[in-house]
């Protein structure tokens, strides 16, 4: 299957997760890889450069309209929600929180199950509410492929256990067996 | 929810602008999508079609429409560290010229106005800068003048931000509570000139010494960005300021190159003097 994208989405206990997973991807890694974290709303530095420290891929919190391209991580920036917009670009949003978060998970997940279709990948980690369940079933919905992290993996298992809830999941892995299945579309 | 598809949000923008000539084809398709699914939920229309048919017969009003079309969850001091830098270097450079004008393009709250406001009261500037406040629903204005009424969950986040910007005082000088909302000191607004201009349409006027629009451009698609920034460029003085969102560009803009980015972090740009 030929994937355009791979979107993830974490909350609390996710960070090193994510941190593992893109250490794990070579500088070369043929699709772009979208995060959606909560995070902090008023603290809009230091995330980025967090990350940055073992990403071999370079990591960027997008402007409003820039192009998704491969070959780069983009991490939804503090208090706007991030949306993939037709003609493959991003757009942002200040419409109310959803799930107490902005950025929000399922707002990502949903546009982006909406203009990838079958040729996404979401992957939800560990997170202590449930935004993102509705928005891994979008990407199921839309013929997508969907992973959770294993919730006995989890620190916090809510949000991946509300998503096998909201839908009937491809894959529950470990954290090895993701970076296993992400390393196998290079 | 968020379930439209491109045909129904296309028949959705067509039928709103034969009843209302209101144009609303150039802006960003999902927050259009979200928006129309928002105001299906507050109008109980579960149908598309019922919706368009709502709207063609007029059942629905426009400033009503309006409302809830728009996207009204900004914050008081947004990005404080901004709010800092204007105060402390930008509104006294401005302050210096007699008459200079500060406008506030597109605004549906009274969010980055009374930010605005409070602002120049506390730097001493409020009676030496003219504020113009475009804001395309009459009943906003008349909220806002009224003082805001805000939730008072909203009004924590802004008492938060200006307490991380470190204003000057205790933020509830500014505001009173009346039963469960907050209302902000409307002798702040008592000078500005309100009108309801919409920047899409209209040319506007011209000799700005700043424009703050933040955050309104995210909601165009490309062309209509390309017009107002246009718009806005023209608007400004030599030397004028454009402050924008924090996550904006114009560098995805052709006349954008007219100006110059001076502040990266916090999205300010200046006109060349070319």
């Amino acid at each position: 299957m030929d994937y355009k994208a791979v979107i993830i989405g974490g909350s609390a206990g996710s960070f090193q997760v994510v941190t593992k997973i893109i250490a794990s991807l070579p500088s070369n890694y043929p699709l772009p890889v979208i995060l959606c974290l909560h995070r902090l709303k008023h603290v809009r530095s230091g995330f980025v450069e967090a990350l940055s420290i073992k990403s071999q891929m370079p990591i960027v919190e997008p402007n409003d309209k820039d192009a998704i391209k491969t070959g780069k991580i983009y991490l939804a920036p503090a208090n706007y929600h991030l949306y993939v917009e037709l003609g493959n670009k991003f757009s942002l949003s200040t419409e109310d929180s959803v799930n107490h978060s902005r950025p929000s998970i399922d707002l990502s997940f949903f546009s982006a199950a909406y203009n990838y279709k079958k040729k996404l990948v979401g992957i939800i980690l560990s997170g202590a509410n449930k935004d993102g369940a509705l928005g891994l079933k979008s990407v199921k919905d839309s013929g997508g492929l969907t992973i959770v992290q294993d919730p006995n993996e989890c620190q916090v298992p809510t949000m991946t256990l509300a998503s096998m809830n909201a839908t009937n999941v491809d894959h529950v892995f470990s954290t090895k067996r993701i970076v296993d299945f992400l390393l196998s579309l290079a | 929810m968020n379930n439209l598809g491109i045909v129904d949000t296309k028949k959705i923008i067509a039928t709103i602008n034969d009843s209302y000539g209101l144009n609303l084809a150039d802006y960003s398709l999902t927050t259009l999508r979200r928006r129309f699914s928002h105001l299906m939920g507050f109008f109980s229309i579960s149908l598309v079609d019922d919706f368009v048919q709502q709207i063609s017969r007029n059942n629905i009003g426009y400033q009503e429409l309006l409302d809830e079309l728009m996207i009204d969850s900004t914050e008081l001091f947004r990005d404080p560290s901004l709010w800092r830098e204007l105060r402390e270097k930008y509104f006294p450079e401005i302050g210096k010229t007699v008459g200079s004008k500060i406008w506030l393009p597109g605004i549906t709250s009274g969010d980055e106005l009374f930010s605005l406001m409070v602002s120049l009261k506390e730097t001493e500037l409020i009676d030496k800068i003219r504020v113009v406040a475009s804001c395309p629903s009459n009943r906003r204005v008349v909220k806002i003048k009224e003082g805001g009424a805000y939730d008072l969950k909203k009004m924590e986040i802004g008492e938060a931000n200006y307490t991380r910007l470190s204003g000057k005082f205790e933020f509830s000088k500014y505001y009173e509570l009346k039963g469960n909302k907050a209302f902000l000191d409307n002798s702040l607004v008592k000078n500005v000139e309100f009108d309801n201009f919409n920047i899409s349409q209209v040319m506007p006027n011209k000799n700005y010494r700043m424009i703050i629009f933040r955050n309104i451009m995210i909601q165009y698609n490309l062309p209509l960005y390309e017009k107002v920034i246009r718009r806005l460029v023209d608007s400004l003085t030599i030397g004028g300021y454009l402050v924008l969102g924090n996550k904006e560009t114009l560098d995805h803009s052709e006349v954008g190159k007219k100006m110059q980015l001076v502040n990266e972090t916090e999205k300010i740009y200046r006109k060349r003097i070319d």
